[in-house]
């Protein structure tokens, strides 16, 4: 199951540096997001929030591409018939899909070094990372947590045969109720308990309290908790999903 | 007689196909939901930056709406022939190419108008913002000029069909870069010098211009500059498209290469 795994990934990654719509895709939309951040918010709010703002962005293309890498990947298998055969191996479908998911988060550092790049070429704004070991255990977290919230997803995408377009709806909300760049205090009140069940929110706040050295610990530890949960939830939910695609006879249908 | 066939029956089997209408969730998805929580998303960002008002942004990102429904459509009704590998049987008939390809173009600027439409009334349904009923004749006015246009910017995207594999590339980047030039959520002032001169080529910047004006209470006739602007666009644009059609057709033809995936 290992070897299944570091294989998935692996073949992922590949895949992802490959295609031209992942590697462009990753280049525009976290420029896109910060430069919005950053033109709207404007100078005078300070360094330290736009770099703030480059870290929403990050973790916004992060979940993005999780959540379209979840339905797209599902979808080009159902396209080209090879999803029956993925569900017909004697491998758990958990360690199967995972790697698509996981893959996905860690491209995602890519657009995290691209829009500081382009903050600091750009736009002036320093890279303000303080505790760097915390900051790579919050990469590293945020990874994880965001990658497992897309296993879930990605557990009822089997079942749905147009996974990549729900998959594409999924970004704003996420956006919104987990403060991507955005401060709580514009939002409805009854989106923050919401929040606390969403990796992005844990994994935003453990870079950004990394970044700026201020108690990022519990932030972190709440993403492996989460990974954890999510695990957890996503294996009964894909054994469901599964058997219900098979007892429907939906997996072939693209 | 036939070419009217062509461009109206071709037209809505091509819309049809692009969301394999067995059911309406994809359009749900991606041409309801998704435009209308980027609205939400951006009229937040707004309130949390204090740059503009609520209008402003559900102005823009309705437009940015019909910008994305246009150029992904009307793209898509050509790339996906080459996906489905349709295209050479397509270009084996005698229709008129005009007909063929213009035909796709009508679906795509009535989608955008609907598309743009529903994203901008349940937003504002959501944020509880009222727009004068008076005003939304003229700002309907300035958003069919933008979806004439953004569905010209698509013929182009689509005809790169005939060279490359996916369109998607090229019409996912316009659509993000679409979100920050045309100034839909940022004041174009605070754009770079060339990107507010690049800005006046572009889809969108005039019919949003106009519709923002419209909706902050101005007259249809002050608006009517900046609506025929964006009309002008439009209509070099799909004479671009054409061009490009026919250049890339023959190319592809050429070296074989219409049904390569």
């Amino acid at each position: 199951m290992i070897r299944a795994f570091a294989s998935g990934l692996r073949v992922d990654l590949l895949q992802l540096i490959r295609t031209p719509f992942d590697m462009v895709g990753m280049l525009v939309w976290p420029l896109v997001f910060a430069s919005i951040a950053y033109l709207l918010l404007g100078h005078a709010s300070g360094e330290r929030a736009l770099f703030t703002a480059s870290l929403g962005a990050a973790v916004m293309i992060m979940w993005g591409w999780v959540i379209l890498g979840a339905g797209f990947a599902l979808d080009t298998q159902r396209e080209q018939g090879t999803l029956e055969l993925v569900v017909g191996a004697p491998t758990p479908l958990v360690v199967l899909v995972s790697p698509v998911m996981i893959s996905r988060a860690v491209f995602g550092v890519y657009g995290l070094l691209l829009t500081l790049l382009w903050g600091r070429l750009v736009f002036g704004i320093p890279v303000l990372i303080d505790d760097w070991p915390a900051f790579i255990a919050a990469g590293v977290g945020c990874i994880l947590a965001i990658g497992t919230l897309g296993l879930i997803a990605a557990s009822t995408f089997v079942l749905y045969r147009a996974a990549f377009y729900l998959g594409i709806s999924l970004q704003y909300p996420v956006y919104i109720a987990c403060g991507l760049i955005l401060p709580f205090s514009v939002l409805p009140g009854w989106l923050r308990p919401i929040s606390w069940l969403l990796a992005p929110t844990w994994g935003f706040r453990a870079l950004r309290e990394a970044a700026s050295a201020q108690a990022p610990w519990p932030d972190i530890g709440m993403c492996f908790g989460l990974s954890v949960v999510y695990i957890a939830i996503a294996i009964p939910c894909l054994a469901v999903f599964e058997h219900l695609a098979r007892d429907r006879a939906t997996l072939k249908l693209a | 007689m036939n070419n009217l066939r062509v461009f109206f029956a071709g037209g809505l089997t091509s819309y049809r196909a692009l969301f394999n209408w067995l059911n309406p969730w994809a359009f749900l998805s991606i041409l309801v939901a998704y435009p209308v929580f980027q609205t939400m998303y951006f009229v937040y960002l707004g309130r949390a930056a204090d740059t503009a008002n609520d209008t402003f942004f559900l102005v823009g990102n309705a437009f940015v709406a019909a910008a994305v429904a246009g150029m992904f459509g009307m793209g898509q009704s050509i790339g996906g022939e080459r996906r489905y590998q349709t295209l050479p049987t397509l270009l084996a008939s005698p229709a008129s190419r005009l007909a063929l390809f213009l035909g796709r173009a009508l679906p795509a600027i009535v989608n955008g108008f609907v598309v743009a439409a529903l994203s901008y009334t349940l937003a504002a349904l959501m944020i509880h913002l009222h727009i004068a009923a008076g005003r939304l004749a003229g700002i309907a006015v300035a958003l069919l000029a933008s979806c004439f246009a953004c569905a010209g910017l698509g013929l182009c995207i689509g005809s790169l069909a005939f060279r490359t594999r996916s369109i998607s590339l090229f019409a996912d980047t316009l659509s993000g870069v679409f979100l920050i030039v045309t100034g839909a959520n940022v004041p174009l002032a605070r754009l770079p010098d060339g990107l507010q001169v690049l800005a006046n080529y572009i889809p969108l910047t005039h019919g949003i211009r106009a519709a923002r004006a419209l909706a902050a209470g101005g007259t249809l006739h002050d608006a009517l500059g900046a609506v025929g602007k964006e009309a002008l666009i439009g209509a070099v644009y799909f004479t671009i498209g054409v061009a490009m059609l026919r250049y890339f057709e023959r190319s592809a033809r050429r070296a074989g290469s219409l049904d390569r995936f």
